[in-house]
Parts: structure tokens; C-alpha cells; sequence
């Protein structure tokens, strides 16, 4: 009896979590797309979305950081990762180099763009959206104006190597190779990496306090300039290493590719149980979001529905999902509410 | 007459300035093309654009939100109206009188009129973050305008439509004289009308406003029908100006609109922002857009030079708090010190 108790509270508690509503909905969405298609639970199709969706999971963990630091997303992110891209693809080209220098170096451009981006928000105090609304503008034109936006067809072969990496490998019926893609196991490293910083160090609990309470944080005593400018030039970072795994997936540069995909970033973000008031997100949360939007992606393909309908999928399942959460938060609230206060 | 807000320093006056700086630079920088009648109708043509989307950001802005499904919704309401007017005409749409075209233009409205219900709401009832909720309707949006135009354009729009983007009534535009309309419908609803203060007081402070007996689900509502208003009247500037519709039309100016209302003054956390403020940060946007295109410059160079512009903004904002706060300090402590009898407790 008390063990079913304890299981029911379990739950209860569980369900009060918005990465468990988000798994449910995973599970449901991929039960029916595989009794619909059964090729969608197959070992070379998942590891095909995971590998896809690499570089928006990766962008997802350093936009979860701003946002839970600032409660207003940072939108520069896919400019930084977009000229990151560029720079890294002539530069290995006119000057070769390996893969590692090329991650260190797309890292530190990315750090250094970031970077500004947390100055300007630390010291001017102006909303994170405004501040990177800005510098998004500014980034991406300049590389326009810099490129006249030129396509780039041939990188230098390394990327090929690099995103062509593959774990478990087998050999398909036609004899092409399918694995657990390494990008894979970069965004994994990097929410490994996100979940970390944000529950085992004190920059990441300093991240909670100030987005929790901006104005106690100070009072307290953290350090709001170096948590600031370490949260920026984390997105910075991360974008960089995006850019570079989105180099090593495509192979190729269109300069306008990775910009516009910031929204989708977000929302997966905002999906994952991140409050856009801040101070509140997870890791998990992120990626089970950014994965929601895989498999809609991945399933509606397999489904051979006309890829005019993927953004009114997207959108109703962006519909239902806030509105699931606002609704669970607005029962909670009110059930706070009526608690009887003894005199 | 000298206006108010030109009387003594403020947000506003600063913004006056930068106009008259800009116009002068302009026309300097282009001596022979920027200041012309010609270019001045040409900017009148454009500025309503501009203009309703920015006050349609402005709404939402200043209950405490933000709607980034305008552009979807502008787009949403020019499609809807393409349908009305094939299935009243068919094939003969380009024929069709003003009573056709006016019912189209009501299907337009009612259409955009319902996406604003709906988010209002679902901000107001369910209580879903405005960002998020506009957020998903954009998407949504998007993908309901794909669906239906399947990624082409369709064009082919009566007279009549055709005339409110590009008429002319004697020297003015017909859109740019709509404007003018709208904005001083505009100033009447802000300041004189229930909804309009409420919609201050509401971003100022939600809870108090609710406490202070206000009804604070409905306004929210009534402020983005209202919203998706201003989207509505844009689409049918934009129709008659492009004499077409598309699902992604005019996407990159959900960034002006919300950089239009931060240089107007607009609190992007809800509760000020004038009028006034918005209107000079429009002719501001447009001056600089059109100017720097007679130069011939780099499209994408403006990109950059929005950004830098904002940046500049930024700095000077804060640079000018910080000297208004320093003359401020020193005059209180002058005043201590020329008086300090008459200054009981207020020592340090």
C-alpha cells in the first residue's frame, strides 16, 4: 500500500516536470510514426536525425544559458555561427591546418563575438534581444558586405573526414555505411557539458541567481560581470563549434543557411521547460526539445507529407506544448493560492 | 506652436535632433536626389509600411509583450484576401468593382482579427508568455500561408485595392494620408480612451492594474486584435503596392519593427512609450534607409548599419542617464550645502 503510494507521488512528481511531459510526447509521436512507417525506428534512420540536428542541439545549450541568465533569448547566435563558418572555411582552405585547430579557432572566433555581446548587455544594461538584434545585424551584413556572398563548394577535405566519423558502423543493403555519427556525440558531450556547468558549478548557480533575481544577485554579491560575459561567450563558443559541425555535415558554405534558424533554436529551448522570464531551464529539457523537432522532421518525411505542412506541424506542437505547460504553471499557481492560513 | 515635447529635454527631443542631423547628413551626402519632392513622395509611399508594423509591435510592446507573428499575420491577411476575392470573382478578379474589393478587405480583417483573439487569448485566459505564444502563431502562420499559396505568388488585384497602395490624391499618396489618419486615431485611443490607458497601466504593472479593478484578460486581448490590426492594415498597403501576395513577404522587417519602437522609446518590458517617440523613430528608420539607398550602398551594408545605429543608441542613452544622474547628485549637494539648516534630515 505505502509502496503504492510512494509510486504515485513519484509520478505525480514527475509530472510536474516539463522534461517528462516532453519524453511522453516523444514516445507517443514516434510510436505512431513507426506503426505508420515502420523504417522510422531503425538504427540508420535515428542515427540520421541525431546526426541532422547536431548543430541546432549544440546552439540549443548555450541559448539555454543566456536565456536562463537574462530571460530574454539571445537571436545573434546563428550570425556568429554563420561567420564562424565562413572564416573557418577560407581560412583551412588558404592555410590547411587539422580539424582541432580549426574547432579551437571557430571556438575562440565565436568567444571573442560573444563576448561583445555580454559586454554591451553588462554595461550599457540594455535587454539581451535588443543588444544581439544589433550585433546579429551587424555580424551578418558584415559578412555580406566582406563575401558578396559567395558561395563556397569545395572545403578543405578534413571537414569530410571529421563529419563523416562513425561509430558502431555497419554496412547497409546497398552497401553505403551508417553509424552513431561523431557529430552526435559532440552535441551529447555539449549537453553533458551544459548540465554540468548549470548544476555542479558556482558560475552556474551564479547564471540561476541572476536570472532568478537580478537586483538579489547583485545584493549577494556575485560576480554579475564575469557570469555575464562567461554565459555570452559560452553561446559564442558554442556557435562556433556548430558552425564547425554544420561545416563538416554540408561540406559546403551558402553564407545564408544557418541564419533564420534562431527562432527554431528558441522555441525548441523554450519547449524544453526553459521560462522565458529566466531563471529557470535544463539542460535535458533542451536537447528532448530539439529532439521533438527532429523526429517531427524526420517523421514527416517518412510519412511523405509535403514539406509545405512541416511548419504547421511545427507550430501546432508549439501551440500545444506552451500551452500545456502555461496550464499545468496556472493550475499550480492556484492551487498555491487557496492554502488556508491559520491566524 | 512649438510642440511639448521640443520644450525642454527629453527622450523625445533628443530624437527630433537626430532627425534634423540625419535629414542634413542625407542631403549633403546627395545633394542633387535626397532632398526632392520626388524622393519625399517616394519616402511617403513607403513610410506606412514601416509604420503599421511598428505600431502594431508598439501595442504589444507597451501592455508588457511583444507580437512576432506580425509579419505572418500581414502576410496571412493579403492571402485570405486573395481567396475572397477568387472565390466572389474567380477569374475575373483584376476586374472586379470596390464593393469586391472592400469585401475582401473585411475577409482580410476578420482573418487577422481572429489570429489576434486567439493569442490574446491565450496570453490573457491560459496565461502563456506573449513571446511564446507569438512565437508559435508565427510558425503556425507560416506554414498555413505556405500551405495555402503552396510557395507561390498571387497577384492580380482589382483597382480599387491597387489605389490604396498607389494613389494619389493631389501631391500625397493615398497610403501615406491613411497613415496620417491612423496615427491620429492612434493619439485620441492612447490618450483618451479606456483600453488606451488601461493598456499603460497594464504594462506598467500587471498586478496592480489588477487590483485596481481593471480587467486585465480583456485588455490584453483587445491589444492584440488590435495588434493584428495594425498587420491587417499593412497587408493591404502591401497588396496594393506589390499587387501580389506571398507567404514571406517583408520577413526582415519583424526586426525593424521591434528596433523602430526601442529608438521611439518603448519599454520592452511594457508600461511607456509615446506616440510622438514612435512617428519621429519611423522617419528616422525611413530617412536612413532611403538615403543610404541613393547613395547605392551595399543592402547588406545597411544591415550592418542598423546594427551600429542601435549600438550608437544604446551608448548614448546610457551615456546621457548617466549625466542627467551626475548634475542631478551635484545639485542636490550644492543645495545642501547652501542651505544646510533648512535641511533637517535629509543629511547623509
Amino acid at each position: 500500500m505505502r509502496a503504492a503510494e510512494a509510486v504515485g507521488g513519484m509520478l505525480r512528481g514527475l509530472l510536474r516536470h516539463n522534461e517528462t511531459w516532453l519524453a511522453i510526447l516523444i514516445v507517443v509521436l514516434s510510436a505512431a510514426i513507426t506503426i505508420a512507417n515502420p523504417a522510422f525506428l531503425t538504427y540508420e534512420n535515428v542515427a540520421g536525425f541525431l546526426k541532422s540536428c547536431s548543430m541546432v542541439g549544440i546552439m540549443a545549450v548555450g541559448v539555454l544559458i543566456v536565456l536562463i541568465l537574462s530571460g530574454s533569448p539571445d537571436v545573434s547566435f546563428t550570425a556568429i555561427a554563420q561567420v564562424v563558418e565562413y572564416a573557418v572555411a577560407v581560412a583551412t582552405l588558404q592555410w590547411g591546418g587539422n580539424i582541432y585547430l580549426a574547432l579551437a579557432a571557430a571556438a575562440a572566433m565565436g568567444v571573442l563575438m560573444g563576448l561583445v555581446n555580454g559586454a554591451i548587455v553588462h554595461w550599457f544594461r540594455v535587454p539581451t534581444i535588443i543588444v544581439t538584434i544589433a550585433t546579429f545585424n551587424i555580424y551578418f551584413g558584415m559578412l555580406y558586405v566582406i563575401t558578396h556572398g559567395k558561395l563556397i563548394n569545395l572545403v578543405h577535405p578534413m571537414f569530410h573526414d571529421f563529419g563523416n566519423t562513425l561509430l558502431f558502423s555497419r554496412v547497409s543493403s546497398i552497401g553505403a555505411s551508417y553509424g552513431l555519427s561523431l557529430m552526435t556525440l559532440v552535441w551529447l558531450g555539449t549537453v553533458l557539458l551544459g548540465w554540468f556547468i548549470l548544476r555542479k558549478t558556482f558560475l552556474g548557480r551564479s547564471v540561476f541567481a541572476i536570472g532568478g533575481n537580478e537586483v538579489a544577485a547583485e545584493r549577494l554579491g556575485i560576480a554579475m560581470l564575469r557570469t555575464r560575459l562567461f554565459a555570452f561567450g559560452l553561446v559564442g563558443l558554442l556557435s562556433g563549434v556548430a558552425a564547425v559541425v554544420h561545416l563538416s555535415i554540408v561540406q559546403a558554405v551558402v553564407p545564408n543557411i544557418i541564419v533564420g534558424k534562431e527562432l527554431e533554436v528558441i522555441a525548441a529551448v523554450v519547449l524544453g521547460g526553459a521560462s522565458v522570464f529566466g531563471g529557470k531551464g535544463t539542460a535535458l529539457g533542451a536537447a528532448l526539445g530539439v529532439l521533438l523537432f527532429a523526429i517531427l522532421n524526420n517523421g514527416l518525411t517518412l510519412l511523405n507529407v509535403s514539406s509545405y505542412w512541416y511548419n504547421v506541424t511545427i507550430g501546432v506542437v508549439i501551440t500545444v506544448a506552451i500551452t500545456n505547460s502555461a496550464y499545468q504553471a496556472l493550475r499550480h499557481r492556484r492551487a498555491r493560492v487557496h492554502v488556508k492560513v491559520e491566524p | 506652436m512649438i510642440p511639448a515635447f521640443l520644450k525642454r529635454p527629453s527622450a523625445n527631443r533628443t530624437l527630433a535632433g537626430v532627425l534634423v542631423a540625419i535629414v542634413v547628413l542625407m542631403s549633403a551626402l546627395n545633394p542633387q536626389r535626397f532632398p526632392a519632392i520626388g524622393n519625399l513622395i517616394s519616402m511617403s509611399y513607403q513610410l506606412p509600411i514601416i509604420a503599421f508594423l511598428s505600431l502594431g509591435m508598439m501595442v504589444a510592446m507597451v501592455s508588457g509583450g511583444i507580437n512576432l507573428a506580425i509579419i505572418a499575420t500581414a502576410n496571412f491577411t493579403g492571402i485570405v484576401m486573395a481567396l475572397v476575392l477568387r472565390a466572389v470573382a474567380g477569374d475575373a478578379a483584376e476586374e472586379a468593382g470596390a464593393g469586391v474589393a472592400l469585401l475582401a478587405m473585411g475577409g482580410g480583417l476578420a482573418a487577422a482579427l481572429a489570429v489576434g483573439a486567439v493569442m490574446g487569448w491565450l496570453i490573457a485566459y491560459v496565461e502563456v508568455p506573449a513571446i511564446l505564444t507569438t512565437l508559435a502563431m508565427m510558425t503556425l502562420l507560416n506554414g498555413v500561408n505556405l500551405v495555402i499559396t503552396k510557395g507561390y505568388t498571387l497577384s492580380g488585384f482589382p483597382e480599387f485595392l491597387l489605389g490604396v497602395g498607389n494613389g494619389m490624391l493631389g501631391p500625397v499618396p493615398i497610403p501615406f494620408l491613411i497613415l496620417v489618419a491612423v496615427v491620429a486615431g492612434m493619439a485620441v485611443f492612447l490618450r483618451r480612451t479606456r483600453t488606451g490607458l488601461s493598456l499603460y497601466l497594464l504594462g506598467s504593472n500587471p498586478i496592480a492594474a489588477g487590483y485596481s479593478n481593471l480587467h486585465v484578460r480583456a485588455v490584453l486581448v483587445r491589444t492584440y486584435a488590435l495588434s493584428s490590426t495594425f498587420a491587417a492594415l499593412t497587408a493591404f498597403i502591401m497588396v496594393g503596392q506589390l499587387n501580389s501576395v506571398k507567404a514571406n513577404y517583408a520577413e526582415s522587417y519583424l526586426l525593424v519593427s521591434v528596433l523602430a519602437c526601442f529608438l521611439g522609446g518603448v519599454d520592452p518590458f511594457g508600461g511607456t512609450g509615446t506616440l510622438t517617440g514612435m512617428v519621429l523613430a519611423m522617419v528616422i528608420l525611413q530617412v536612413v534607409s532611403t538615403g543610404v539607398n541613393l547613395l547605392r550602398m551595399d543592402p547588406f551594408f545597411i544591415q550592418a548599419l542598423w546594427g551600429l545605429i542601435i549600438l550608437v543608441l544604446i551608448a548614448a542613452g546610457f551615456l546621457g542617464e548617466r549625466l542627467r544622474e551626475a548634475r542631478r547628485l551635484r545639485t542636490a549637494r550644492l543645495a545642501q550645502q547652501a542651505a544646510p539648516a533648512s535641511t533637517v534630515g535629509t543629511g547623509p
